[in-house]
């Protein structure tokens, strides 16, 4: 097994993750309503709760312990997509956001329950029903607010339009697709957005909004490789704030 | 529903557009971690005839009249009241011509080991359910100690305080 490849993989996964479940979790007190408001903030501490099980395999590889690694990089370290770093924007980007990435999220883990490196189909199983969970509700949302209002559903479609550049960089594929591939790891970066593409579409098509065409637009690379947005490094620093003062320091 | 093995009961009310969203905000008031929850099911308000209601031990489907028609139009469900004050259970469902016809049919075909002070009823396709295959979404993960609030150390500041006020 390509262990550098795998890693790779775990990195990209567990930074997407903390990444947005730090952005979910700016929610908290703002939401456009309880519900959500609530909804957010719990799905926040699922992705941070994920994103932490993943760096632990890391630390079982030989990475340093969760708490260093998720607070003690900085931006040009993350291998996160730029579109989990994006600020939250208005509810629309945000629920867009959470739909486009959580459907690919709920796909990723699925294809990994049957990953050849155990601890990885392991956790998959384990996250099975937040995974599904999560989609479950940016779908029910997405179907309300994309045939609602006319306000609602250009908004969403505006977000929808601005969201799937970055949306197509979640697939961006590393040098180690290949590797990860023939050692039974992961499915890769294209079938997963083959399927990713067919389960977006279908709930698409049960709202007003429309898919624009895919082939058209350029995606926007270079997070898994450390390029990120000005918007990265900011919510670093302020996500390690306490830990970089007092990394002893419980609260 | 908080165990495969027990009765589906009654935890609330939401305000929402349609049952899907319905399902969505009881899913996140009334399902919170720690919660345990096996299935959710609602339905709108205006779908479910209420029974009058009895008390000093009178059963209820004691005080219909009327006969049972016989007619398996429609399938129905029902939710019965035990006790003043607690929430209501579902016991069973009939098959029936109407609301009043299911509560007819179900004074013979449910049991009723207790007194019965008030019935729900409601028609099988109203409800809108989680389905059985998603009862997974209230596994999530246990270790999430990350998220849990270190006791928060005031003891010392409070004593002191009280020490202060006496």
């Amino acid at each position: 097994m390509n262990v550098e490849a795998l890693k790779d993989l775990l990195y990209k996964m567990a930074d997407d993750q903390l990444v947005l479940g730090h952005r979910n979790s700016e929610w908290t007190g703002f939401g456009p309503l309880l519900e959500e408001d609530i909804a957010f903030s719990s799905m926040a501490q699922d992705k941070v709760g994920q994103s932490w099980q993943i760096y632990k395999i890391l630390n079982e590889l030989g990475e340093s312990d969760p708490d260093t690694v998720a607070f003690m990089r900085n931006a040009d370290q993350f291998h996160n997509s730029q579109f989990v770093e994006l600020p939250n924007g208005e509810y629309d980007f945000s629920l867009i956001r959470h739909f486009l990435f959580d459907t690919a999220e709920l796909l990723r883990f699925q294809f990994l329950s049957e990953s050849s490196f155990e601890p990885l189909a392991q956790l998959a199983k384990k996250i099975k029903g937040e995974t599904k969970y999560h989609s479950m509700h940016a779908n029910i949302w997405v179907k309300q607010l994309g045939s609602a209002t006319e306000e609602s559903i250009s908004r969403l479609q505006g977000s929808l339009n601005e969201a799937l550049p970055y949306a197509l960089g979640l697939f961006e594929e590393s040098k180690f697709e290949d590797d990860l591939i023939a050692d039974g790891i992961f499915k890769g970066e294209a079938v997963l957005k083959e399927a990713w593409i067919g389960e977006i579409t279908k709930i698409i098509n049960q709202s007003a909004l429309t898919l624009p065409d895919l082939q058209q637009i350029e995606p926007v690379l270079g997070g898994r490789n450390g390029e990120h947005t000005e918007y990265l490094q900011p919510m670093l620093d302020e996500m390690s704030e306490v830990f970089k003062v007092d990394p002893t320091a419980d609260w | 529903m908080t165990k495969p093995d027990k009765p589906f009961e009654h935890v609330g009310i939401v305000h929402a557009p349609n049952e899907e969203m319905a399902w969505l905000f009881s899913k996140e008031q009334y399902t919170r971690r720690g919660m345990v929850c096996h299935a959710l099911a609602v339905i709108k308000t205006e779908n479910i005839k209420v029974s009058s209601v009895t008390e000093n031990n009178v059963d209820v489907y004691d005080t219909l009249t009327g006969e049972y028609s016989g007619k398996e139009q429609d399938s129905f469900e029902l939710f019965h009241l035990l006790k003043r004050g607690k929430q209501h259970k579902h016991m069973g469902g009939v098959m029936a011509s109407n609301y009043e016809d299911a509560l007819l049919a179900a004074t013979t075909q449910i049991d009723r080991p207790k007194t019965v002070y008030n019935v729900w009823v409601a028609k099988s396709e109203d409800i809108f359910s989680s389905d059985e295959e998603d009862t997974d979404i209230w596994d999530t993960l246990k270790e999430k100690k990350y998220r849990d609030a270190i006791d928060y150390k005031a003891a010392d500041k409070i004593k002191a305080f009280k020490a202060e006020q006496s």
